[in-house]
């Protein structure tokens, strides 16, 4: 494993949690960038997932709960040249941050999001997330979580969104592949990444998606996007596993005429631009 | 001759009201004359009511007048609410079959239709304004011309004609002899309105992000960012939610872009957690936050000062933030200016203050009076940046000051780590309680070190007698025009204007208090929050407040007869 973006700062995680396995996926991913350690920033924003940044040693923007996708595009339309990446948990981006996914996947900004989804809220202690099974005993669902579980490919793909794809937190060689491939797709990236949790999720183990994620073969045609639906609504009985669509878009940053170019900290102010904006205001003299 | 003249052009929304202010006040700036406008609308896209208050004077005018010299309503339904505030010897123009003075009829309708349209009421009413105020058709043709071309334009030229032909068979002389303006060499000027200045400000002092959710009446300096950041390669985007706004801009701002959000009571308090978070962070940023009367949804298109208590403590925790108060288009360029400056220099969150008043007030104002400072950075870059141990840097560095080097992602050989915890001096969350106390002491004496760069308040009139009024923000220039008022009463008034209401000016406060018998406090809202604040900071208490909380804006003439039934007439 790299040392290249070991940090001194210990993890808060149980033994056995599947932040372990996301945590050494990012690292491999961002070492086969070949990104220099200041062009990468990690955004993430509260719970044990969000929590991973601190382990890495790259740019940070460890923000609230829920929002950091809008920081990170911030961050990303204010400066083109970084490699933005999202990571933090199911209720972080699903539950409180619903909007922000929503909308950053239309406004298609040049970032990867990975979502560690263990379907359950572990730092406040074992209540629902909003992928919870239905059913699924939570600390506050005393009759188990009687909302539909929140379906991220799905939701993603009915966006328009151009990388949707799944992986799963034991198996990080492969996971750190979907990563890379989600850091080079140009445009907003969704890897959605299983993840057990051992102390909070008594259902959905290793064993549980052991059983059931099958990874997808070579043949799968990652353009057909009915195809991918299919795909993303399966759970139950087989989680499928790696890219489930790709289609390049133009993004954000090459539609907005004023984010390509500098960043915009190296902008200047000319005196005359200000002067120029006061004349087109003036009356003429007499 | 001093020339003060009202006018007030009214109809439903649609009707064309603004092209026919705007009209006028170009009209008069054209004629050497000075002009303010105030914006009285409703939270609806056609119909209702809508006005605007133009008041003409031979001096720079810096405030409205309820009673009104000359009235266009386009909509003569809207007679009843506007007609009582004509003087006796002014004119109202609708129309309607017969009229009694001070109303006339003007069959605006039926020239409107000649002229090619009927939609050019509007403009009909203001030709005939035009002619009543001995202003030349030229210079209402060239401003025409600036909005107009082709077969539009000749039909508003036309229209404008029959309107002033009209106006010179049907209105009576004594009304020409009483509003004409006498010639005078018109000076440049520049037209601003309080949302426009203070966008401009905030391009000027080196504003290259701007984020916001659309809210009256914050709106309107999103509109001027987006159209006139480009030139000098602003980002703007529209967010989903004012907190995605906030945030969105902070992180802009955490890699070096000053960064700017805008918007009214209730996005603002969306945005109150991405505030604290700022407040943590150390992120410079720049918060307009434009009142209108609350709670809740309020008065969506109406003024009032409500929200300043929770500006000043808007965001969980404990928190250095600059608060500033324009009174004026003028000191809306500056202060945002100042704002943009300031929020990096600190590293904390800057909130300007303003509301519906002052963002839609327009006037005309010298050109040298809109002073552009230089933009000086603080954030360190290249070869400045610390070194120490291999690509480490202390984001959070412990200072005498409390202000730590403030380095940016991107820059060779660092990381700078950010977080919404508690934090070491690298960035990196802890839960160490030395560490804690270290970092809020940091915090805080960035507070100490922010307030001795206080705007300081603005004070007219003597130096000491019997009455002091004190303001903040947009009643700048009301309470000004009270005090003169008062002061041709025989009364010794002086004025005190809050430009900055955090860190609060305690010291000049209390001292200028100590110089006069009554201190009341000119505020537009219903509880005193100012009165509230002078009495928590200051440990002295006012006497009263003078209130407003109808929605509206004072005007001097009311807030000064306030003034006098207060103190017993």
């Amino acid at each position: 494993m790299t040392e290249k973006y070991d940090t001194d700062v210990e993890t808060a995680w149980c033994p056995g949690c599947g932040n372990f396995g996301i945590l050494n996926a990012v690292k491999k991913a961002l070492e086969a960038t070949g990104k220099e350690k200041h062009e990468i920033v990690l955004v993430s924003g509260i719970g044990q997932a969000a929590k991973l940044p601190h382990h890495v040693d790259v740019n940070v923007f460890n923000g609230l709960h829920g929002r950091a996708l809008p920081a990170a595009a911030g961050i990303k339309m204010a400066n083109a040249g970084l490699t933005v990446v999202v990571t933090s948990g199911d209720g972080d981006i699903y539950g409180e941050g619903g909007n922000h996914f929503l909308h950053n996947i239309r406004r298609n900004v040049d970032i990867a999001l990975f979502v560690h989804d263990n379907q359950v809220y572990g730092l406040t202690k074992g209540q629902a997330s909003p992928t919870s099974d239905a059913g699924w005993p939570g600390a506050l669902q005393r009759s188990g979580a009687l909302s539909a579980p929140f379906p991220p490919l799905a939701v993603a793909l009915a966006l328009g969104c151009g990388f949707v794809a799944r992986g799963y937190a034991a198996d990080v060689d492969f996971t750190a592949d979907l990563m890379l491939q989600a850091i080079r797709f140009p445009g907003f990236a969704l890897v959605d990444i299983l993840q057990p949790c051992v102390t909070f999720n008594r259902k959905n183990t290793y064993e549980w998606y052991g059983r059931r994620a099958v990874k997808l073969p070579p043949e799968h045609d990652v353009t057909d996007r009915r195809k991918a639906m299919d795909l993303a609504l399966k759970w139950e009985e087989t989680i499928p596993l790696g890219v489930l669509y790709r289609k390049e878009m133009p993004t954000f940053g090459q539609r907005h005429p004023q984010v390509s170019g500098p960043a915009l900290c190296d902008r200047e102010t000319p005196e005359e631009a200000i002067r120029a904006l006061l004349r087109k205001r003036m009356t003429a003299a007499g | 001759m001093r020339i003060d003249t009202s006018i007030r052009v009214t109809g439903a929304a649609g009707q064309g009201v603004h092209t026919v202010g705007n009209l006028i006040m170009r009209m008069v700036v054209g004629a050497g004359y000075h002009f303010h406008v105030t914006q009285d609308y409703m939270s609806r896209i056609r119909g209702g009511r809508t006005a605007q208050g133009i008041r003409i004077g031979s001096d720079p005018v810096r405030a409205g007048r309820e009673e009104t010299e000359i009235l266009l309503a386009i909509n003569p339904d809207l007679l009843p609410h506007f007609l009582p505030a004509v003087a006796r010897d002014g004119f109202a123009l609708a129309d309607v079959p017969s009229a009694d003075p001070p109303l006339v009829a003007a069959p605006l309708g039926e020239m409107a239709a000649r002229a090619g349209s009927p939609i050019l009421a509007n403009v009909v009413g203001a030709g005939a304004i035009a002619f009543a105020l001995g202003i030349p058709l030229e210079t209402a043709d060239s401003i025409l011309a600036a909005d107009f071309q082709g077969d539009y334009f000749d039909k508003n030229r036309t229209a404008l004609r029959l309107g002033a032909e009209w106006a010179r068979d049907h209105l009576p002389e004594r009304i020409r002899e009483r509003f004409r303006l006498p010639p005078r060499v018109p000076a440049t000027r520049i037209i601003l309105s309080g949302n426009e200045a203070l966008a401009l400000g905030a391009i000027a002092g080196g504003c290259k992000f701007a984020a916001g959710y659309p809210m009256t009446p914050g709106t309107g300096i999103l509109s001027v960012l987006a159209r006139e950041g480009p030139s000098v390669g602003l980002v703007f985007e529209q967010a989903e939610d004012e907190i995605a706004a906030l945030t969105m801009a902070l992180g802009a701002a955490y890699t070096g872009a000053r960064s700017l959000v805008a918007t009214s009571g209730g996005g603002f308090a969306l945005m109150v957690e991405a505030l604290s978070l700022a407040g943590m962070m150390e992120i410079p940023v720049v918060v307009v936050l434009a009142m209108r009367p609350g709670p809740a949804t309020g008065m969506p298109t109406r003024t009032e000062q409500g929200d300043l208590e929770f500006a000043l403590s808007a965001g969980h925790g404990e928190f250095p933030r600059l608060v500033l108060s324009p009174g004026s288009p003028e000191e809306a360029f500056d202060l945002a200016q100042h704002a943009m400056d300031m929020a990096e220099a600190f590293q904390v969150p800057a909130i300007v203050l303003t509301d519906q008043y002052l963002a839609d007030t327009i006037v005309d104002i010298d050109p040298s009076s809109c002073a552009v400072r230089p933009v000086r950075r603080h954030i360190v870059r290249g070869g400045s940046v610390p070194g120490g141990e291999p690509g480490k840097v202390l984001r959070y560095a412990i200072t005498e000051s409390g202000i730590s080097p403030m380095t940016v992602p991107g820059e060779a050989g660092i990381t700078v780590v950010s977080d919404s915890d508690e934090h070491t001096e690298d960035g990196h969350l802890t839960e160490d309680h030395a560490t804690r106390i270290r970092m809020v002491e940091k915090r805080l004496r960035k507070g100490s070190m922010l307030a001795g760069r206080t705007v300081p308040p603005l004070v007219s009139g003597p130096p000491n007698g019997e009455l002091l009024l004190i303001g903040f923000g947009s009643t700048k220039e009301v309470i000004e025009e009270t005090r003169q008022i008062l002061a041709r009463d025989g009364r010794t008034v002086a004025t005190v204007h809050l430009r900055q209401v955090w860190p609060f000016p305690a010291d000049e406060i209390t001292e200028i208090v100590s110089r006069f018998g009554t201190v009341l406090t000119v505020e537009n809202n219903a509880g005193g929050q100012l009165a509230r604040l002078i009495r928590r900071e200051c440990g002295v208490t006012v006497d009263g407040t003078i209130p407003r909380y109808d929605g509206l804006p004072f005007t001097p003439a009311e807030a000064a007869d306030a003034v006098r039934t207060r103190r017993g007439g």
